[in-house]
């Protein structure tokens, strides 16, 4: 260990960090919630799909221990069947997941003080917490790179998993993507980065879509009467997304020129008062 | 409403020595809890992050098989190391040079300690995959409570000595993705088959401090197993195949008793050992590693003692 990161000196919201288990219908979802006295708003972080958790934890991590130092208390957490949280995959629906975000949003609001909630969607993400904002939750919404349906989040995932495969595996034994798709299709499951993909989730992408008042050219903000930023991440904001074969693995990446713009439009968005640091 | 326990599982800081790990306990359960004597210290089992890969691993492979290794009566422990997961702390630009450096092994070694004392465990089992596998061995070098290893797609060659002219994101990406892993194996053998070493003759590419600690881990006598994916198929050329050093029967030759060092190589499966054929191997043989190397005789013992420094105020939860 390293002398700077054995003796660096924990700032003091990191012991305001607290892991911990939710209870929902034959499961636990694991959240972490980065707590802050007096918070100014509090933020729900809904996360990308299975396969990306991993790669986009440590920024997704990072945005919510920028925001609490700003006094923007957050809240994150795994997917049911995902990551810590208990529940079986394979049981998985997208109706699971979005009641998922509904109770924990539910519970953030009732936290305390009377401030804003936001909600704030990564990847499919995005369409979880937009579908909830739709709904009436959350006084404002943030999406980054939320696809306009589930499907398109899946094909891709999938995609990008056949192509190492193809080399991994003996020629006899190699089968292009379309293979899988129509394995789905005929309501067969599919085993992909280590997740039993149910015939019945991919079935149900087809049509988990975001709003339509969400797709351009309308305008969200005008339709709701909420704020609504939506964001399409480029392949520099990688590992939140995939960027090609190169990037995307840059574990001391600065995410600041993300971080801060979107920390600037939730303040004059709502109108709450700016933290320096 | 939000609990930091379940019935099978809690989630755990370690916060000795000012830096708080965090980190997820998988209880010891069903008759592996019920048919304990009480007396006995349990051996535990812990995972580390291989490069920044949270504690879960790749497909949330190790909540299985901790959940699994923990209901065959050894309690699990999944932990973030600083900078990963979640856990705080600063990451080094260069993660996989840091590592290949040993640079987690004093907190590994320190919190392998923690936890054997807080749990009451007569010591620990370090689960190592790939670069988590480097950090394993230097820890398990230094830390007298690590009794065993097991290490899954471990290397021996150095990165940054084996593509220095290549950018850290392009060796970072070589070691740990996919399609790298089968760059990384050709050129490996492309580089070797050119030097054509004597018998027994290190490669110019190998990670000799790596490798130096392998020795201290094998003279203290510690069981180790190990497990490897198959030879990727791409890798089609026999020339190429035949001409890999055997560093596996290289350190073998450092080992004080015949059957201290187990390898199995598992089919079906890639790097990440993460899909169904991989999960069900590693339990198989890790289950059947440890059954035979550290056989249980208590359960009760870890849980209760942990709750009674809990209820002391030292395990910080």
């Amino acid at each position: 260990m390293s002398e700077s990161l054995q003796t660096a000196r924990l700032p003091h919201s990191i012991l305001d960090e607290r892991p911990g288990y939710f209870p929902v219908d034959g499961a636990s979802l694991y959240t972490v919630l980065h707590q802050v006295e007096n918070p100014v708003a509090r933020i729900l972080l809904v996360g990308p799909f299975a396969s990306e958790r991993h790669t986009s934890y440590r920024p997704w991590i990072q945005w919510a221990r920028y925001l609490a130092a700003r006094r923007i208390e957050a809240l994150r957490y795994d997917y049911r069947g995902v990551g810590e949280s208990t529940g079986v995959f394979e049981e998985m629906t997208f109706a699971c997941w979005i009641d998922d975000v509904e109770r924990l949003a539910a519970w953030l609001r009732k936290r305390g003080e009377d401030v804003p909630l936001i909600l704030h969607g990564l990847e499919l993400g995005g369409l979880l917490a937009a579908r909830n904002f739709h709904n009436g939750q959350g006084d404002a919404l943030i999406l980054w790179s939320a696809p306009v349906n589930a499907n398109k989040v899946l094909r891709s995932t999938l995609q990008r998993w056949i192509g190492p495969q193809q080399l991994l595996k003996p020629e006899d034994e190699r089968r292009p993507a379309s293979y899988y798709f129509r394995l789905l299709d005929e309501g067969q499951s599919v085993e992909v980065d280590g997740y039993e993909w149910p015939a019945e989730l991919w079935r149900q992408s087809l049509n988990f879509e975001l709003p339509a008042a969400m797709i351009p050219p309308n305008n969200p903000t005008d339709f709701y009467r909420r704020p609504v930023q939506i964001v399409t991440l480029g392949k520099n904001a990688a590992p939140l997304v995939l960027g090609g074969l190169l990037t995307g693995f840059e574990e001391g990446k600065d995410f600041c020129w993300l971080f801060a713009p979107n920390y600037d439009w939730i303040t004059s968005s709502l109108g709450i008062p700016s933290e320096a640091s | 409403m939000i609990s930091s326990e379940l019935e099978t599982r809690e989630l755990i800081t370690l916060g000795g020595d000012g830096v708080l790990l965090r980190a997820t306990y998988h209880k010891t359960t069903g008759k592996a809890r019920n048919d304990a004597t009480a007396l006995h210290k349990r051996m535990g089992v812990a995972f580390l992050n291989p490069l920044s890969t949270p504690r879960a691993l790749i497909g949330d492979s190790a909540v299985y098989w901790a959940s699994s290794f923990a209901a065959r009566g050894y309690p699990s422990f999944r932990l973030d190391l600083p900078g990963l997961g979640d856990t705080f702390g600063e990451v080094p630009n260069e993660l996989i040079t840091f590592i290949n450096d040993g640079g987690y092994a004093a907190i590994v070694s320190s919190k392998i300690k923690e936890l054997t004392d807080s749990f009451g465990l007569k010591g620990a089992v370090i689960y190592g995959h790939c670069a988590g596998g480097t950090t394993a061995v230097y820890a398990a070098a230094e830390c007298k409570e690590c009794k065993g290893l097991i290490l899954t797609a471990p290397y021996f060659n150095a990165a940054n000595l084996l593509t220095p002219k290549l950018s850290p994101q392009m060796v970072d990406w070589a070691r740990r993705s996919k399609v790298g892993e089968l760059l990384r194996a050709t050129y490996t053998r492309m580089r070797e088959l050119r030097k054509k070493p004597g018998k027994g003759t290190l490669p110019g590419n190998a990670h000799f401090g790596l490798l130096s600690h392998w020795k201290k881990v094998l003279s203290n006598g510690l069981p180790i197993l190990i497990l490897k994916s198959a030879e990727p198929a791409a890798l089609g050329s026999s020339k190429l195949r035949s001409s890999n050093f055997d560093y596996l029967g290289y350190i073998a030759s450092f080992a004080v008793r015949s059957n201290q060092i187990t390898v199995k190589v598992i089919e079906g499966t890639d790097h990440s050992f993460a899909n169904r054929a991989g999960r069900a191997a590693v339990r198989q043989y890790t289950e059947a590693w440890l059954s035979e190397y550290f056989p249980q005789e208590s359960a009760d013992a870890p849980l209760l003692q942990h709750q009674s420094l809990q209820a002391s105020g030292k395990l910080v939860s």
